[in-house]
């Protein structure tokens, strides 16, 4: 009996086990959604703030600050700071001799394939891509969405795409297109992707909206400058030359405000004046302090670029000091108007080599009201934190320089607001500009130059001039107190400013006008991450850069074995790991770009 | 023929019935009950009986009952049985048999678990003759090989029913006939025989301690099943555990480094630290963690069990011993039983130690002093290009040929009697909430011109005690096991520790003849603070990070640090880093055990059941303080709870059968299912802005700031069907063949994965050409074939394509608030529905040999497992976007390797027995593919360079340290010249340089490919951090009441990549420490044979920006793990408190290392399987002092 007993409860046994297996191999992800969840209007649309959400690149690992990809936040940085500024000329990378020593290559040109940050940007960047084309693949699943704002969606989508590859496209040259209907992704790079990027930002100049309900969307103007900024960058002039003229002529932000420049050149850079500023074309959006601990939301990408040392007020990091050169290029002459090409024969005074202690007395000769809203200096006050104290504020002067960058840094008074704290290096809510009105402006008159209407590029030109020449009450003054800095400022400038337009007729040639037109850029957006993308379109990067490095490494030791190699350095390498992932029937589906094989 | 189990003889009686425990409780003999548990089936080796005339069926069932062997014979045999006297208490089976048999028309064999019973026609005939009348008194003393007598020894005649046994004094007397021989036997000593003669009447003998191994009956457990060692087909690595639980750790997995062959184990000196474990390499690209089962119940977890609990220990290697485990068995699987009651009285075990942990710690990084790191920065700068002179003088310490200290590092550079430091000016608040209040801070720091010694600031002398109590005993129905643990190991850096408290009760139930049901239960609570350690952003880290003229406190003993000017580094201050986590608290816990129930039913039939698994949670809370020390300063403050827990559970149900055919056919047949589920859930949370820091004011609820909180649930199960057949014939051939099949809810198309394994075995010693090679006393060839599986690395969501969003990456401020954001998605995990079971081909050939009657014993194997459909989660073309990718089943690797112990026990004399026990372990890693589309993956940091310096390439070992090898020093520009020359040359390129960054001092890297210039197709590998093979040796030496043992342990043929040096013997790797290195053994012109390259100001490609074989070192070590010495206190002494043993011990661990390695320590773990032999300031391991109490009474 007792066996009996036993052989029931072992059948019992094997019997219930056996009876739930089928649902007990089925179980349900936690915490994500499958994609049929997404096939509705809401759906879509959150999709799409993702594909927006990707303009930053930047996450957060448990407080570590990481790129999208797990990787360097700092070189996938929005304001391209690096790639653009720094390897541009406009500043050093910073800090001391072997932090964040991935960067030193690349800003140096002596960069091979196999650098990390080059392939973080790459697979970054994709990410953004692969966003867009979600909702390109959701959307027409998608049964409940109205045709107007189907078409929203789908141009918005497609105007970030463009962003994305075109920001990509600048660094790398040769890509591979992924888009909604891909199914192979390791297509080659081989063919060009300017047609794909153009048709994109026609679609979307064409179908979106003039105004938007959120100010952080791209509108329909925001897609014509950047339509026409790409066929700058193709030199196609004449198709460039009436959508500049119309976005200058009838642009307008997502809310309504006519494009134009700001008569302070500083609120471009203060978080309280953006949503107002006529010229924001096309900005990404920076949050600080949303209330998680992470700055990831909040410029991560330039989160080193504060000034650093003993009485410095930022935690972090001393990096993107501004150039020797780039500071003398704002000295002006006695017209006030730019030395073109002789800038760095008149040396702006500087306290390289002097401790804070030692006394100093800053440059008395004319310079470029810009200058101090862009490049922290001795003995200026540093917007309302205190005078800048040279040394003290710098992590190692003899590696690179005197000086701080500004335009990223916010303001002591709005520091609770504007920056953000929550992480040992400072998060910002200023916005990146992708496209501002000024840019807008100099693009412009670069192709009018081009088409020889130089009186049109003059009138560009000196339009962006007078909003400095014509506001001198927006230029940087001394502190009423130096000891006590948020008293505000006297009504003593802080240097012998003198800006002037252009006197009528003075872009006399087709060459001096682009001369001036491109110097102008190097001054209105120094570091805002064109200049290098700038050199090379201009095809002046090799005798630029290597003059720079010439020049600077005379006070900076970091730009020491620095060279422009024509001819290859105006492409960075297709990252070897990318490369190497390409493989198909033995070939690497990627080609190289010259001279880095 | 029809054989008879033995525990069918009452066949037809209710298993309930009373009268059974009546007549057992009424037996004239005593018997008592006593076996150590090989398995939770209530297997033992062996036995304890004591009686006088009882009948062999009794004997016989109560053998069954104690070690869970069957009987098989026929029922009439024993109708012709004599009575036996037995009185042997844990005596092993064989014996016990021996001394059943002798007086019998009987023979036995054991087979596996069996004992087969025959007829032997000629010990009857010579059981019939005729008794001899002419007894005489004998009498004597029995005494043993120290002179002290022996109680209980058996006095009997060989061939005669008459048996005795000694008294207290060791005195017997027995009826014996001049001629007859005398047996004397004891348990664990030889049977010592004495022919009786003529006109002597006493006899006074002395025993020989037994040097047989009891392998030929020694039981194991193995998958599902337990088997005699001697019938084992598979690789079994038996681990001797006494050794094992002498080495002074709470953790089973450390106790285990060097006891086993096949196994590898790289621990760590911080309390607590999982040591990375591997059984015969490595198997996958992820977690190769073996699957433990305890008591029978699977787990990846064995950190918290108490290591007194453990019984026994056994690994599987191969897949014809772990192939029955199948999805889970491709990293091995280490079985362990924990301790079970054994018979009599209640028996109380006390042990403890206490003692005292110690590391070096006088300037461990060899790092300057503060008047030599000025230098080493005067001519960095110098050879730079920018020195420091008048004109730029530097900030600390001047200008002029040498640097003068400043008397402070606060204010920069500032002197005694300088305005600035006049403390009325100080002020600083430690405890500020605005994050702008430290920009107001005045803090006054003097310079430390004698220099901090920072590795000694955070480090301590620290105790270490563990007590450990058990009461264990067993009656006829009922085992019972207690114990308690506490375990106390303060680390050596300030506030580490490990404190933890273990209960533990096993016990099983005798129902009736046919059912027995039991638990095993163990409850712990951890304590375990830990560092991030090995890793440049720990406190470790910080250590040599920090430069020594910084102190750790300033004028008003508020924490010194690198604020005060940038040429002091970026380091935190590591004491401030480490005592602020005093009030961090975080406890664990964990219920882990099994029911389990066994019964016997129809013929030779065993039902066994267990229900197991764990149920665990925890909880932690800390602080984290704003800091105003650092140059990077953490401005806010906030506090942080988190929480996670879970269950699983391991239902197994088996049906075991085994018979005897014609007594030489032995067939055992196993079945089962298994089910397996597990449910986790995480949640975490941390407030911001706090009024006040005092732990008891901070929770969640008193932020003042927002709160963040986060929370996960993950699950998984898996559904298993398995069987096992073993067949011996004749005890000579030994076949065994295992199935399994698994599903997993991880795996969606293909859930299902079959694993079979076979093997076989040949006990060539049982032949008769060997049986006259007395030394060779027995000898198993062994080989098989089998495929393991694996799934460990799988997400739970690996086969879905999901969407998901979070605040930091996907959401945006899309209307431009400045303040907030608005929801986003991304995609989540890119799906692979189509993974499939790894699948892991393992090929096994072995030996197992005992040699001198078991003096000498040998287990050795040679394998190789070929791992196929390997999961790993590549890389996927960045134009997939940053998604999870998914496993695939995409990768191959290939281990082989060869692993043997030998041990060998010897006694001389009377007094002195020797053992000793060598392990050694070899395994040769090679990845065979990666993906069909790239043969390599990059792991490792890539901080400190441009790339990453582990690649895992195709026909290389996993975790390859890869880079630039360096050729030696640029030593004048005429090489560079010559160099450069010769790189255009081979270019074409008149612009090319040899080597980017080249110059003069820098280091000259070797031109691998040979095209006549560096670039990154130069770098190669550098160095394999796996060893090529590691090894134990213990020795163990008695002498009297002493007892001595030594536990070396080594590895051999691994380089470490020592990151430290990248540090500290850099002078622009950061403004930390440097090393004596830099300043006294770097290049300059006069000093071109160097060990480093000229110190600049800059990092360049060819110093330190890029990974080279400067960071290669030789890992590897000999390491005296322990030395101890014990002493047991005489029995005679011992008697008068009723105490039966008591023995005192000291000893020491880690007493010394013998390595060139140039760092703290060559015991180097990591963080993950392809990223380890990385020493960037691991937790040192300490030497410790212990003594120690075992008493039992």
């Amino acid at each position: 009996m007792n066996s009996r007993i036993s052989l029931y409860i072992i059948l019992a046994g094997l019997g219930l086990v056996t009876s739930c297996k089928k649902s007990f191999l089925e179980r349900t992800p936690q915490g994500t959604l499958q994609g049929s969840t997404l096939e509705t209007e809401a759906g879509v649309s959150t999709l799409l703030i993702g594909a927006y959400g990707a303009l930053d690149g930047q996450a957060d690992n448990s407080g570590d600050l990481i790129a999208l990809n797990g990787g360097n936040s700092w070189g996938v940085s929005p304001s391209n700071w690096l790639l653009g500024s720094v390897a541009g000329g406009d500043a050093h990378k910073g800090s001391d001799g072997t932090d964040q020593i991935a960067m030193i290559p690349l800003v140096n040109f002596t960069v091979d394939p196999s650098n990390s940050i080059l392939n973080d940007k790459w697979v970054c960047v994709y990410e953004g891509i692969n966003r867009c084309n979600n909702v390109l693949k959701y959307l027409p699943l998608a049964k409940d969405v109205p045709a107007e704002e189907y078409t929203n969606i789908k141009a918005q989508a497609r105007f970030l795409r463009a962003h994305y590859y075109f920001d990509l496209k600048r660094v790398f040259g040769n890509l591979p297109w992924i888009d909604e209907t891909t199914t192979d992704y390791t297509p080659t790079n081989t063919v060009d992707i300017w047609p794909k990027i153009e048709a994109d930002l026609k679609f979307a100049y064409d179908s979106l909206p003039e105004s938007q309900t959120e100010v952080g969307r791209a509108n329909k103007w925001a897609a014509a400058a950047y339509l026409a900024k790409t066929y700058l960058y193709e030199k196609k002039y004449q198709d460039a030359e009436p959508l500049f003229t119309a976005v200058i002529n009838s642009g307008k932000t997502p809310n309504g405000i006519a494009y134009d420049l700001n008569p302070a050149f500083e609120h471009n850079y203060m978080p309280e004046y953006e949503d107002a500023n006529p010229e924001a074309v096309f900005v990404i959006e920076m949050a600080a302090n949303i209330g998680n601990g992470s700055i990831a939301n909040s410029n991560q990408g330039d989160a080193l670029n504060f000034p650093y040392g003993g009485s410095s007020p930022f935690p972090c990091c001393g990096f993107f000091q501004p150039s020797f050169d780039l500071v003398n290029s704002f000295r002006t002459d006695p017209n006030g108007l730019p030395y073109l090409d002789t800038y760095n024969n008149y040396p702006v005074k500087n306290d390289e080599g002097l401790l804070s202690s030692d006394p100093f007395t800053p440059d008395a000769g004319n310079l470029d009201p810009r200058l101090d809203w862009t490049v922290g200096r001795r003995a200026l006050p540093y917007l309302d934190w205190g005078i800048y104290t040279g040394q003290d504020w710098v992590r190692d002067q003899r590696y690179a320089g005197p000086y701080a960058p500004k335009k990223n840094v916010y303001w002591s008074a709005s520091q609770a607001t504007d920056g953000d704290a929550n992480q040992w290096a400072p998060g910002s809510a200023i916005n990146v500009f992708v496209i501002r009105f000024a840019d807008v402006l100099l693009m412009a008159a670069e192709v009018e130059a081009q088409l020889g209407n130089l009186d049109q590029a003059e009138e560009y030109v000196n339009r962006v001039r007078n909003r400095m020449a014509l506001h001198p009450e927006a230029w940087v003054y001394a502190y009423a107190d130096n000891t006590d800095p948020s008293a505000g400022f006297s009504g003593d400038l802080a240097a012998n400013y003198k800006i002037s337009p252009y006197p009528a007729g003075a872009f006399g040639s087709a060459d001096f006008a682009l001369k001036a037109i491109y110097f102008e850029r190097k001054l209105e957006l120094a570091m805002e991450g064109y200049r290098y993308f700038d050199l090379v379109r201009w095809g002046l990067a090799p005798a630029t850069l290597n003059a720079y490095f010439n020049y600077e490494s005379q006070y900076a030791t970091d730009v020491i074995g620095a060279h422009f190699t024509a001819n290859k350095n105006e492409k960075y390498p297709i990252p070897l790991e990318q490369i190497d992932l390409t493989e198909k029937n033995g070939k690497n589906t990627l080609t190289q770009n010259p001279g880095y094989n | 023929m029809q054989l008879n189990a033995v525990c069918k003889v009452s066949r037809g009686r209710s298993l309930l019935r009373t009268q059974n425990w009546l007549i057992m409780k009424l037996t004239s003999i005593l018997l008592i009950a006593g076996l150590t548990q090989a398995t939770a089936s209530g297997l033992a080796q062996t036995v304890t009986i004591s009686g006088k005339n009882i009948t062999l069926e009794k004997v016989f069932r109560e053998i069954h009952y104690q070690t869970g062997y069957n009987f098989f014979y026929k029922n009439e045999w024993l109708q012709q049985t004599e009575k036996v006297n037995i009185f042997v208490k844990d005596a092993p089976l064989k014996e016990v048999l021996d001394i059943c048999f002798k007086k019998q028309a009987l023979s036995f064999t054991i087979v596996d678990k069996s004992i087969v019973v025959r007829k032997e026609e000629s010990k009857t005939a010579r059981f019939d003759a005729p008794p001899d009348v002419d007894f005489r008194k004998i009498e004597g003393t029995v005494v043993d090989e120290l002179g002290k007598p022996v109680n209980n020894a058996t006095v009997s005649i060989m061939g005669k029913a008459a048996a005795t046994q000694t008294d207290a004094a060791g005195r017997f007397s027995i009826d014996a006939s001049p001629g007859d021989v005398l047996l004397i036997s004891f348990v664990g000593y030889n049977t010592q025989k004495i022919t009786v003669l003529e006109g002597k009447t006493v006899y006074n003998l002395s025993l020989v301690l037994s040097t047989k191994q009891l392998n030929d009956v020694e039981v194991v457990a193995i998958g599902y099943v337990s088997m005699a060692r001697k019938d084992i087909t598979g690789a079994v690595s038996v681990v001797n555990v006494e050794n094992m639980n002498k080495q002074p750790t709470n953790q089973i997995t450390s106790q285990l480094q060097g006891q086993a062959p096949g196994v590898t184990i790289i621990g760590s000196g911080q309390p607590g630290e999982n040591p990375q474990i591997r059984i015969r390499g490595l198997n996958s690209f992820g977690d190769n963690t073996p699957l433990f089962v305890v008591d029978g119940v699977p787990t990846l977890n064995i950190a918290d069990l108490n290591p007194n609990d453990i019984a026994s220990v056994q690994i599987l290697k191969d897949a014809g011993a772990a192939s029955i485990y199948g999805s889970r068995a491709s990293n091995g699987v280490i079985i362990l039983t924990t301790k079970k009651g054994k018979n009599g009285k209640p028996v109380v075990s006390y042990d403890s130690y206490t003692g005292t942990q110690n590391v070096a710690r006088n300037n461990v990084w060899h790092a300057l002093n503060p008047q030599d790191m000025a230098q080493l920065k005067f001519n960095a700068l110098a050879n730079s290009g920018t020195p420091v002179d008048a004109s730029a003088p530097d900030i600390l310490y001047g200008s002029g040929p040498t640097p003068t200290l400043p008397d402070y590092i606060s204010p920069a550079g500032a002197h005694e009697g300088d305005a600035s430091v006049n403390p009325s000016l100080y002020f600083v608040n430690p405890n500020f909430t605005n994050p702008n209040d430290p920009n107001s801070f005045y803090q006054i720091t003097r310079a430390n011109k004698a220099g901090t010694d920072w590795f000694r600031e955070i480090t301590r002398s620290a105790p270490i005690t563990n007590q450990n109590l058990s009461v264990s005993g067993a009656t006829d129905n009922a085992r019972y096991l207690f114990s308690f643990n506490y375990f106390d190991q303060r680390g050596v850096i300030i506030n580490t520790y490990l404190k933890k408290y273990a209960i533990r009760s096993n016990t099983a139930f005798t129902i009736g003849k046919n059912i027995r049901i039991g638990e095993n239960m163990s409850y712990t609570i951890t304590d375990n603070p830990k560092l991030t350690a090995n890793d440049g952003g720990s406190a470790i880290g910080y250590s040599f990070r920090n430069q020594t003229i910084i102190p750790v406190y300033d004028i008003m003993g508020n924490y010194g640090g690198t604020n005060s000017d940038a040429s002091l580094g970026d380091s935190p201050n590591p004491v401030a880093t480490l005592k602020r986590t005093a009030n961090n608290k975080g406890l664990d816990r964990r219920l882990f055990g099994n029911v389990f129930a066994d019964v016997d039913i129809l013929k030779n039939f065993t039902l066994h059941t267990s229900f197991g698994g764990e149920d665990y949670s925890g909880y932690a809370h800390q602080f984290n303080y704003p800091t105003y020390e650092n140059k990077e300063n953490t401005l806010t403050n906030s506090y942080g709870e988190s929480s996670y827990s879970g269950y699983d559970w391991t239902w197994t149900n088996t049906l075991a059968y085994h018979t005897v055919i014609d007594g030489v056919h032995s067939i055992k047949v196993l079945g089962g299912v298994e089910s397996y589920d597990e449910e986790s859930q995480k949640l975490g949370a941390t407030g911001y802005g706090y009024f006040s820091f005092d732990p008891a004011y901070t929770t969640l609820t008193t932020a003042s700031g927002s709160i963040t909180a986060t929370s996960s649930r993950a699950g998984y199960g898996l559904w298993s069907q398995f069987g096992r057949l073993d067949y011996a014939y004749n005890d000579k051939y030994l076949f065994s063949a295992t199935v399994r099949r698994d599903g997993s809810s991880k795996l969606k198309a293909h859930p299902y994965g079959v694993f079979p394994a076979f093997t076989a075995a040949w006990r060539i010693s049982q032949e008769k050409f060997l049986q006259d090679v007395s030394w060779l006393t027995d000898l198993k060839i062994r080989g098989g074939w089998g495929i393991m599986g694996n799934q460990i690395n799988l997400g739970a969501d690996n086969a879905y394509y999901t969407f998901t969003g979070n605040k930091n990456n996907s959401y945006y401020d899309l209307t431009g608030t400045n303040n907030s954001v608005v929801q986003g998605f991304s995609v989540g995990q890119i799906g692979n529905p189509d993974a499939k079971w790894e699948k892991d081909g393992n090929t096994n050939i072995g030996i197992d040999a005992s040699l001198f009657r078991g003096a000498i014993e040998v287990t050795a194997d040679y394998y190789i497992k070929d791992i196929k459909d390997l999961l790993y989660n590549p890389t996927l073309p960045g134009t997939y976007g940053t998604g999870l990718t998914p496993y695939q089943n995409v990768a191959a690797m290939r281990n082989n390797g060869v692993d043997f112990s030998i041990s060998g026990r010897k006694s001389i004399g009377r007094d002195w027995r020797l053992s000793t026990v060598l392990t050694f372990t070899s395994f040769n890693n090679k990845i065979t593919k990666v993906t069909q589309s790239t043969n390599y993956f990059l792991s490792g940091a890539s901080r400190n360079f441009g790339s990453q310096f582990i690649r895992n390439q195709a026909g290389h070992p996993l975790g390859s340290f890869y880079g630039y090898k360096i050729a030696g020093f640029w030593n004048n520009t005429n090489e560079l010249a010559t160099a450069d020359a010769a790189a255009q040359h081979a270019t074409g390129d008149p612009g090319a340089i040899y080597q980017t960054d080249e110059g003069v001092g820098r280091f000259r890297y070797a031109d691998v490919n040979g095209d006549g210039q560096i670039t990154e197709a130069d770098r190669t590998f550098l160095g394999n951090p796996n060893p090529k093979f590691n090894y134990g040796i213990n020795l163990g030496a008695s002498y009297k009441n002493f007892d001595f043992s030594v536990f070396f342990y080594g590895v051999k043929g691994n380089q470490i990549w020592n990151q430290v040096r990248w540090w500290t013997d850099f002078y622009p790797s950061f403004a930390g420490a440097k090393s004596h290195t830099a300043l006294y053994d770097s290049w300059t012109p006069t000093h071109m044979n160097a060990k480093a390259p000229i110190q600049e100001n800059v990092g360049y490609a060819s110093t330190n920006a890029d990974p080279n074989s400067y960071y290669i070192e030789s890992g590897s070590y000999l390491r005296a793990k322990n030395i101890l010495l014990g002493y047991s206190l005489p029995e005679s002494l011992l008697k008068r408190f009723s105490v039966q043993s008591l023995r005192f011990y000291i000893q020491a661990s880690n007493v010394f290392t013998v390595s060139k390695y140039s760092g703290k320590d060559p015991e180097i773990s990591g963080a993950t399987v392809t990223e380890f032999g990385i020493d960037e300031g691991a937790y040192p391991t300490s030497r410790q002092y212990l003594i120690g109490v075992s008493l039992k009474f």
